[in-house]
């Protein structure tokens, strides 16, 4: 039984659909990354699960409870689970007492308090005293202090909202290594939004791709990033080669699909002739050389570099073979190869590397 | 240190509600206009009453008018006046029971040392008329301020007006920037009197009583029946209001005609304020023999 | 002017010495407000807590409802409490006219327009996102009242403080229902209404004095607070 399971959960707010008959499945010890763009509706479905609303129409099962049921009941679950808002929210007090605040309001004892306080403080490694006022820590300070609160009152599920969002990357990178540290020391189940697809790659499990309030998609991140199983999927996920074309052939699992130009490209799918579809290529598939070279790869055209750009040890190579093509090399190969605009080369990808959407 | 000063605060707290509400039960309250009030005669009687009855009197003061309202409104237990019309209404409604004069003394008009309209030593009645005349004819230079709060002095003076010849209503109230009314005590308005350098009409007592405060001087002091001030005292009648305390009342009026306490009375201030109902310089009232009747 | 340093510096003798009726006013003048103020504070930190916190129709005019009673002036108040409580009024039963009671409950219908507004201003002045973490982190509503509360501590503080300036200032009220008995109901105000009336000013300039002292206590303490 899933520990979190919601049936149809719809949302409106002030007349618009914020999130559209979402079902979705968490299990016990997992951690599931929410990742869409922004205004997709992660917060509002964050909240829903928190209970910290009551939605517009569905359902959202705890450990197979209704957990909508009532006020009481929603108040029951909600203490079950903790949340930690994208804003790092302090209160107006010192750490120690912003990290105790929910077990005192849980009726702990002060002694029983102080010890489980301490564990966290160390966990969380604040090089700050803790009788400092919390509104005095910078924003990943603040973050960390707010993870420490959540998870002191050891929740059954910890619901983090953009984590790393508003903070640089050296206080980003802390967070996702105490992020680590939580999930293997507690074995919390997680949900985490994220806009960022490579942190929801590292950190989680499993993923679920949250798009104008859908879920188009969840799974392996890893399938999640070869196979999109929609064109705004691949779009977010980083496929930036989304070709259109109509399949030719079909022959024992392999298509010829023509795309822009009379060109002709082939790639691994079962869908019959005739079928219009998008062809899924991720720019680092993509090789290229200066002449025209004998690969086992299927696909070569031959093109016109038309932009270079930078992106860190990188180059991203936009390529004009009568069809949009960007590629993804390193910034060493780019410079031995003198990739430069106006530069004649030839873009090789296997037809394994290409996945095969359906156009509907 | 913080915990000290919630301590501190709240220990005040605590104080002070508690003192709040001390001694809210068993007072004996009588309403007095405010002529009286202000000569201090009540804070001169007050602890004698206070120590021969054992009760704390407390002693609201307001013009007449307001002052029957108290006890209308039962808020009072007994009322101290000098209006005689507003309290002839007050009886006959049945408001007022066991009426008894305590006091006397006379009205008398004050005005600037400079006197331009030369009112001295007129008869009350004709200086009246000679301040209306100047003030509406010079409203500048001559000015009149009146109590205008329905109190026993304004109701003096409205009868002077009225001997003067004048239709209140019509001639003298909002007649001009001469006739200031001022809408308060006696003591608020002889100051602004003084400051108005303006002719006003007041008790003799109140007025003695401020003497060396004021600049103005006493300009028609004479003992007549239209400058005749007599001070009554009235029980609530219990049938209108249930639970005033009309035995202290009546203890009250009986010791007010007391022949210690009106020694007293004609004593108070050197003597010159105030004339004990039983000095018979002046009739005052019809039936003296009547009125020294302790009620029952 | 002459009167004015005379007055002056029987003044101070009166405060040096503590004379007794200075202390006996200035006494009860505090007794009055502190009690008014601390009733109107229970009654309206929680009131001011729940309609900032509830949704209901008709929040917004009962807010500007509430905002228009900042300044109603003392004698309305005053008159409204004598027609209510008068001997013969609905509420004569209790024979409360011309006691330090009937003042206190004057003071604490005139400030409690203003401490409700404030308070639930306050309150209006925490983020959101407080009570979102607090109900995250498992508080139920009185206990996250209270959280807000202590976010908003300093602004409910001043708030508390203005509350009590305007009780302890006013005279209008306390001179119509408490009737400025000399040793029962006198306090501050009504005391040097009538002194000044009647003159006698050294007594008027003392308690002056020491109600400006209050105030200046109050204003400090006031400012304290707003920096933090």
């Amino acid at each position: 039984m899933p520990l979190i399971k919601t049936v149809d959960l719809c949302h409106k707010y002030g007349g618009q659909d914020i999130l559209r008959n979402i079902n979705l499945k968490v299990e016990q010890g997992e951690v599931f990354a929410l990742i869409g763009p922004t205004g997709a509706g992660k917060t509002t479905l964050l909240r829903l699960i928190d209970l910290l609303e009551v939605p517009s129409s569905g359902k959202i099962y705890f450990a197979g409870r209704d957990a909508t049921a009532s006020k009481r009941v929603r108040f029951q679950v909600r203490r079950r689970m903790a949340f930690v808002l994208q804003k790092p929210v302090v209160f107006n007090a010192n750490i120690y007492d912003n990290i105790a605040y929910g077990l005192r309001w849980r009726g702990m004892a002060k002694n029983n308090i102080r010890q489980k306080v301490n564990t966290v403080l160390e966990m969380i490694d604040l090089s700050i005293p803790q009788d400092r006022n919390a509104r005095t820590l910078s924003g990943g300070e603040a973050q960390r202090v707010a993870i420490a609160r959540a998870i002191v009152t050891e929740p059954q599920v910890l619901l983090l909202d953009e984590p790393t969002a508003n903070l640089d990357p050296l206080s980003a990178a802390k967070i996702e290594g105490l992020i680590t540290r939580i999930i293997h020391q507690y074995r919390t189940t997680i949900v985490m939004a994220t806009h960022d697809m490579a942190q929801g790659q590292r950190l989680a499990k499993r993923i679920g791709v949250l798009i104008n309030g859908e879920i188009i998609q969840a799974g392996d991140p890893r399938e999640v990033f070869t196979s999109p199983q929609s064109r705004e999927v691949a779009e977010f996920v980083g496929v930036d080669n989304i070709l259109d074309g109509v399949i030719v052939s079909q022959e024992g699992g392999m298509v010829a699909v023509e795309i822009g130009g009379n060109k002709i490209a082939e790639a691994i799918s079962d869908y019959p002739a005739g079928e219009e579809v998008y062809l899924c290529i991720r720019p680092e598939e993509i090789t290229l050389t200066l002449a025209k070279a004998t690969t086992s790869a299927r696909n070569s055209f031959v093109g016109q570099i038309t932009r270079v750009v930078s992106v860190g040890p990188l180059s991203r190579i936009e390529l004009d073979c009568s069809f949009r093509l960007v590629a993804l090399v390193t910034k060493r190969s780019a410079e031995e190869l003198g990739l430069d605009r106006g530069k004649r080369v030839y873009a090789t990808f296997k037809a394994t590397g290409v996945h095969v959407l359906r156009k509907d | 240190m913080r915990k000290a000063i919630y301590c501190l605060l709240s220990t005040i707290a605590l104080l002070a509600l508690l003192a709040g509400f001390v001694g809210c039960a068993g007072e004996f309250k009588i309403a007095t206009t405010t002529s009286l009030y202000d000569t201090g005669l009540w804070s001169y009687l007050e602890p004698l009453f206070e120590k021969k009855e054992n009760v704390a009197l407390d002693i609201i003061y307001a013009g007449t008018g307001a002052a029957l309202n108290q006890g209308k409104s039962g808020n009072v237990d007994a009322v101290i006046v000098h209006d005689p019309d507003q309290e002839k209404s007050f009886v006959n409604d049945g408001w007022g029971i066991d009426k008894r004069s305590f006091a006397y003394n006379f009205f008398m008009i004050a005005g600037p040392s400079s006197d331009p309209l030369g009112i001295k030593d007129l008869n009350p009645a004709d200086a009246f008329k000679k301040i209306a005349e100047g003030g509406m004819k010079d409203p500048g230079k001559v000015k009149f301020v009146s109590r205008g709060d329905n109190s026993g002095t304004h109701g003096a003076e409205k009868r002077l007006w009225a001997a003067a010849g004048y239709d209140y209503a019509k001639d003298i109230e909002k007649s001009g920037k001469w006739y200031i009314e001022t809408g308060q005590g006696m003591g608020p308005t002889l100051t602004m009197a003084n400051e108005q350098n303006a002719y006003v009409l007041c008790d003799g007592s109140t007025f003695t009583s401020y003497k060396g405060k004021l600049a103005l001087v006493a300009l028609v002091k004479k003992t007549a029946a239209e400058t005749l001030n007599v001070y009554n005292v009235y029980a609530i009648n219990p049938d209108k209001i249930k639970t005033t305390q009309i035995a202290i009342a009546k203890d009250f009026i009986n010791w007010l005609i007391s022949p210690d306490v009106q020694k007293l009375i004609g004593q108070y201030g050197g003597g010159s304020l105030f004339y004990p109902i039983t000095d018979t310089t002046y009739p005052a009232i019809p039936n003296l023999a009547d009125n020294m009747k302790p009620v029952q | 002017m002459n009167e004015l340093l005379q007055g002056l510096i029987k003044a101070f003798e009166l405060l040096v010495t503590l004379d007794p009726e200075v202390m006996e006013i200035a006494g009860r003048s505090l007794a009055i407000s502190v009690t008014a103020t601390l009733l109107a504070g229970v009654i309206c930190l929680p009131l001011g807590g729940l309609i900032h916190f509830n949704r209901f129709t008709g929040k917004r005019t009962l807010i500007n409802l509430i905002q228009t009673f900042y300044s109603i002036p003392t004698v309305v108040v005053g008159l409204f409490v004598f027609l209510f409580f008068s001997r013969i009024g609905p509420l004569g039963v209790f024979n409360l006219m011309f006691t330090p009671t009937i003042m206190v409950i004057g003071q604490v219908i005139l400030i409690a327009p203003i401490l409700l507004g404030l308070v639930i201003a306050a309150f209006s002045g925490v983020e959101k996102a407080i009570t979102d973490t607090a109900r995250s982190l498992g508080a139920n509503d009185l206990q996250i009242g209270i959280a807000v509360l202590q976010e908003a501590r300093f602004a409910v503080m001043a708030a508390v403080l203005l509350a009590f300036g305007r009780a302890i200032s006013e005279v209008g009220l306390a001179l119509m229902v408490g009737g400025n008995i000399k040793g029962f109901t006198r306090v501050f105000t009504t005391a040097i209404s009538l002194e000044t009336s009647k003159g006698d000013i050294e007594l008027s300039i003392a308690l002056g004095i020491i109600l400006i002292l209050i105030s200046l206590v109050v204003n400090m303490v006031l400012n304290r607070l707003q920096q933090r």
